[in-house]
């Protein structure tokens, strides 16, 4: 009998991503063979429409380039602005930029290992942590007065100082997630069926990620030492010696896998405890923007040439913005966005090569860290007219665990 | 072992010489209690020696690709390349910043994804968006414009080959417009 080879069609929209993007696999019994990822279903232009406003527009603008990681973008504009027009933040509002930061990577991190339970079946999983997460953004909440989009950066400063009833519930927090990271990784990394599902699946080897040109935690997993804030350091992360989460230093080798990530993204949420504690310690007293007149800033902005990168280690990888200012418009003249999904999904269809189609949402979930609520994805029949969607898939992904839970003895 | 800004020019200097046409080393000082400085090289080159440039960078050390991007600026499209080398150090990365200007009746450029396979993205959608024909890039296809855009409309380009018109009229449809002008293809 021929062998015959049947094609899956993943999005443009799929509950494993955030942004519709479209992964097309050629699958041959249960293996694939042939990957095709499709992206540009949500270019909005961001760039074009940043070029023809004014800088604060744009500064706003940014904030919805990504809606999980709303802090990322402005980080990166306000750095690279303040670079190419010459002006420095004041002590105080750079420490607090770096607090606000750093409580969204914990937030992003703890959302993430929710839905990497979720793919491969382990829904309590799934809502313990999300559930464990509210807490940094009620946080936030408090801080900047949203859970997301917080609006809150400005070139030159911070809009919101920090009272003293935040410090205290930052500290509260700081004290709740020790204890919480530290159940999570018992959970997540002495499980012996999470570890059978994850170790070899989406396997990245050191030399593929420099090739590949992948960025943040998918980098590290693989081994690279690589984060913006210790190699070109910025604001509060100047201050202390910021070290580059990787496996090698945790367990003494990279693996490059969906279990190396995940326990990247857990020991990078203790190193984000410990940012916060430093700065909280360290917080200098001072004003909290350089510029507090906005029509004297853009006005600066009009008279100012200039041109410059700006950069900021956002949860899921590296943030670039680059900009010119051409000392005629209040806006940028150019304006270059990097995001780090832009680098990562690059790495999608080598790892996706050779994997088994139970092992999709992993691997799509462990690059990609988002979720949209829709559940409606394209509906395929082979040539015996078995329907293979998303819930499909997804059943595949937890008959294998339910599968190995048996073979391990977990669960009888 | 890490070369600072100044070593790695000189060492660029060396292998390109007078393709180098201007450079500067930007400094910017960071953090509050133990301030330090950290240098960018920002470099311009001439566009026959784009690729040797290129190469000369990959053999003082695998970077990492920040990004490519351009600028319409009349007769000539300013491209800006930005490379990382010595990453994965603490406090020694250097961005190297390389710009060239192409002329707009020659928009070629060699590819750089036989060094790197990740900047196919960026060559593509560069490719898309200005209209800048990379010799050697094998995968062609629009990254994010749709796969039936008019041919020879760039979006970032500020002459007659951009958007402009068509945002004007965007209760027309495309076809609509072409079929008006006259073109085929409609």
């Amino acid at each position: 009998m021929a062998k015959t080879t049947y094609y899956v069609p993943i999005g443009p929209i799929h509950p494993a991503l955030k942004e519709p993007i479209r992964v097309e696999a050629e699958v041959e019994g249960e293996k694939i063979v042939k990957v095709n990822v499709k992206r540009g279903f949500a270019h909005r232009g961001i760039e074009y429409m940043g070029m023809k406003r004014n800088a604060i527009q744009t500064l706003y603008l940014s904030e919805r380039i990504c809606g999980i990681c709303s802090i990322s973008h402005p980080y990166a504009f306000v750095i690279g602005s303040e670079k190419a027009l010459g002006i420095e933040a004041p002590p105080r509002a750079q420490y607090i930029r770096t607090i606000i930061a750093e409580l969204e990577r914990i937030h992003s991190h703890i959302l993430w290992l929710g839905v990497i339970a979720h793919e491969i079946g382990f829904d309590p999983l799934l809502f313990w942590t999300w559930k464990g997460r509210e807490k940094v953004l009620d946080v936030l909440e408090a801080i900047t007065g949203n859970r997301i989009n917080y609006s809150m950066y400005m070139i030159g400063g911070v809009r919101r100082d920090l009272k003293e009833s935040h410090i205290k519930a930052l500290r509260d927090m700081i004290t709740y997630y020790w204890e919480f990271t530290e159940h999570m990784k018992e959970v997540f990394l002495s499980d012996p069926v999470y570890k059978a599902r994850t170790r070899g699946v989406a396997q990245l080897s050191k030399e593929m990620a420099l090739k590949l040109n992948v960025v943040g935690p998918t980098a590290r997993a693989a081994g690279l030492r690589m984060d913006i804030r210790q190699d070109i350091p910025y604001d509060a992360y100047a201050d202390m010696d910021i070290k580059a989460v990787v496996p090698q230093d945790i367990v003494g080798e990279a693996g490059g896998d969906a279990y190396d990530i995940t326990m990247v993204r857990l020991y990078e949420i203790e190193q984000s405890l410990d940012i916060i504690e430093f700065c909280l310690d360290n917080l200098p007293e001072g004003k909290i923007l350089a510029i507090p007149n906005y029509v004297a800033l853009l006005n600066k902005i009009k008279k100012t040439e200039g041109e410059a990168i700006g950069a900021h280690e956002a949860p899921r990888g590296e943030v670039i913005h680059y900009f010119k200012y051409d000392g005629k418009r209040d806006g940028p003249a150019v304006w270059k966005v990097i995001a780090p999904s832009y680098n990562n999904i690059n790495s999608w269809a080598p790892l996706l090569l050779g994997a088994e189609v139970a092992d999709i949402p992993v691997v799509v979930a462990y690059i990609d860290p988002c979720m949209c609520c829709n559940d409606r994805v394209a509906v395929v029949k082979d040539s015996s007219g078995r329907i293979l969607d998303y819930s499909y898939l997804h059943k595949k992904a937890v008959e294998k665990t339910r599968k190995l839970e048996k073979e391990l003895g977990v669960r009888k | 072992m890490t070369l600072t800004a100044e070593e790695i020019l000189e060492r660029l200097k060396e292998k390109l010489g007078d393709a180098i046409l201007n450079y500067e080393i930007k400094e910017y000082k960071m953090g509050v209690k133990r301030p330090r400085t950290y240098q960018e090289i920002w470099m311009e080159v001439n566009k026959d020696a784009f690729r040797k440039a290129v190469e000369a960078i990959f053999e003082i050390d695998y970077p990492h690709l920040h990004f490519i991007a351009g600028e319409d600026v009349g007769e000539v499209i300013k491209m800006i390349y930005s490379f990382g080398v010595f990453h994965s150090h603490p406090w020694g990365e250097v961005s190297i910043v390389m710009k060239l200007d192409l002329p707009k009746s020659n928009l070629v450029l060699p590819t750089i994804t036989d060094l790197m396979i990740g900047a196919e993205t960026n060559e593509r959608e560069i490719r898309e968006m200005l209209g800048i024909e990379f010799e050697g890039l094998k995968n062609k296809r629009h990254l994010f414009l749709p796969d039936d855009w008019p041919e020879g409309k760039y979006p970032w380009r500020r002459d007659e080959y951009g958007v402009e018109d068509m945002i004007k009229h965007t209760h027309k449809s495309v076809k609509e417009i072409r079929k008006q002008r006259g073109e085929q293809n409609g």
